[in-house]
């Protein structure tokens, strides 16, 4: 049994009347490349987002290494700097260069110094394939190359998990694939990951873990040969089958 | 040219001014009163430009405070405290924001006088009423500014862990400044034109030396072109200064690839030759491999 990271026992999350997480257990645990799939407005982006605080849980729990992090006194800012994010709408910095985006964390959280950072960014920077690009400016680049920075940013903080909100879902259809091999290199390379996406190859090739989600609860988990092989509800088999359509 | 117009100037002095044509007046006023017009002038750009640099600090803390998140999550003595100087500022920024200048100097120059005995200088006076209705007005500006910036932003800032202090020195508050520089632009000009109100409490700036020369000589027409003609001068090479300013705040619109390593284009791509991967234009190649047909 390998190490447990996250774990998250009955959450859920409503939005005024509206309840769009209902009863949510599952787990994390290291090394695995879990994909959260499922039709738009089935609650995954919101899951994604309470694993990360970024929005609070109505009731449940969801534990850090045994440790509640929904409480009061858990200090979310230092929570998150163990969890990366990349976000569909990358979210980089416009006012910093491509370097300065994967500095800057390093410098304000983890308190490094410059070099280090520079030298930490660098290392991440080439390995998406954004070395050259380190002097452009966020509005300068492609959606496709913003996307590799943003995961250079999340990965230049040594995160544990890395959660990934529909990176591909801004993106041309030609940039899908450069953003999906770095995600499929880090899988490879055995980073944790949790993966919000559309993109099913992704689920079924690289995944070791697929969650189907429908209507606010988890409908169908399990292998990605279980889930796309031989699923057991009727949601997700009609799931499924639009996706094969098209 | 210059000696010509003293010449000029010297001529007219001791001829009766009411004999005199339009341009003879303008030439007369310069010459005669040329270095308090001057005066006047480097006092309005002086208060100008102090007020609305001390406006922007003031705004800048008002608009911070009232942009600080409160939470059900904090405790009850923070979140009392935060509300009370929200609420204060809220007043402050409505009642300067709501009452016109030329009161509001009256009111503090007499007024700290009368109740508190504190005589202030004039312009002293002048910098500091100017700073706070300048601060009033930014604070709002600046809120504007703060809301103005993605959300994303913030997201991004907190998902690689930053607190909210230092989400908002990096990443907020530089993309705020950058897009309320016309707005400050706009609250210099505006600032340069109204320190005119002052000469209610005697300031010594250039609409006060207009009023005390055109007084004086009955010239009123021949004054106000004068001071026309310098307040449009003050305020068009303030706004062509502040474009400069925000054109170098953007930065170069290209970029330098550091390519000193032949080898950065390619290093870490990432790519499987001889393999593919599903995402690629390789992709066939990767099916065959696995002998599946794709999704």
């Amino acid at each position: 049994m390998s190490e447990m990271i996250l774990q998250i026992n009955h959450l859920s999350k409503s939005f005024g009347s509206h309840e769009v997480l209902r009863d949510i257990d599952f787990t994390v645990e290291k090394g695995d490349v879990t994909s959260i799939i499922g039709a738009s407005g089935s609650g995954k982006s919101t899951l994604l987002r309470c694993v990360n605080l970024l929005e609070t849980p109505t009731s449940g729990e969801i534990l850090y290494h045994g440790t509640d992090i929904t409480g009061p006194k858990v200090n979310a800012a230092a929570y998150r700097s163990h969890v990366g994010m990349v976000f569909q709408s990358f979210n980089l910095f416009n006012n910093m260069t491509v370097l300065e985006n994967c500095m800057v964390g390093q410098i304000k959280v983890l308190k490094k110094s410059k070099e280090e950072a520079r030298a930490h960014a660098m290392e991440y920077l080439e390995k998406v394939g954004m070395a050259p690009y380190i002097n452009a400016r966020p509005r300068q680049i492609s959606g496709g190359q913003k996307q590799r920075v943003a995961i250079a940013r999340a990965l230049a903080m040594d995160p544990e998990v890395l959660l990934f909100d529909e990176p591909t879902s801004a993106l041309d259809p030609e940039m899908v694939g450069e953003v999906l091999n770095v995600m499929q290199a880090l899988a490879q390379e055995g980073m944790t990951m949790l993966v919000v996406t559309h993109e099913m190859a992704f689920a079924r090739d690289v995944s070791s873990h697929v969650v189907y989600m429908n209507q606010g609860v988890i409908c169908e988990e399990g292998t990605p040969e279980e889930v796309f092989g031989n699923p057991q509800r009727q949601e997700t088999k009609d799931f499924l089958s639009r996706f094969r359509k098209n | 040219m210059w000696a010509s117009v003293q010449a000029a100037i010297t001529q007219l002095v001791g001829t009766s001014v009411g004999s005199m044509s339009f341009w003879e007046r303008i030439l007369y006023l310069i010459g005669k009163y040329g270095p308090s017009y001057l005066e006047g002038a480097g006092n309005t750009l002086l208060i100008a430009i102090i007020a609305t640099a001390i406006g922007c600090i003031i705004g800048l803390g008002v608009g911070i405070v009232q942009t600080i998140p409160v939470s059900k999550k904090d405790n009850a003595v923070k979140r009392f405290v935060v509300r009370f100087f929200q609420v204060l500022l809220r007043i402050y920024v409505e009642v300067f924001r709501g009452t016109p200048m030329m009161i509001q100097a009256v009111f503090i120059y007499y007024g700290a006088a009368q109740m508190f005995n504190i005589y202030m200088g004039t312009m002293f006076a002048a910098f500091f009423i100017v700073s706070i209705n300048t601060g009033a007005y930014m604070a709002e500006t600046v809120r504007g500014g703060i809301l103005s910036v993605d959300p994303g932003q913030t997201e991004g800032a907190k998902a690689i862990g930053m607190t909210h202090v230092q989400t908002m020195m990096s990443v907020i508050l530089p993309q705020t400044l950058r897009n309320i520089m016309p707005q400050i632009g706009n609250n210099l000009i505006i600032n340069i034109k109204d320190t005119c109100v002052l000469s209610v409490i005697s300031v010594v700036e250039l609409f006060f030396v207009h009023k005390g020369v055109a007084g004086a000589l009955y010239t009123y027409f021949e004054s106000a072109t004068i001071t026309m003609v310098i307040y449009l001068t003050m305020t068009l090479v303030c706004a062509k200064l502040l474009r400069w300013w925000e054109k170098k705040m953007d930065g170069s619109d290209s970029y330098d690839l550091a390519t000193t390593d032949t080898l950065a284009h390619t290093t870490g791509m990432y790519n499987y030759p001889g393999q593919g991967s599903p995402y690629d234009e390789k992709s066939k190649e990767y099916d065959q491999k696995r002998g599946a047909k794709h999704v």
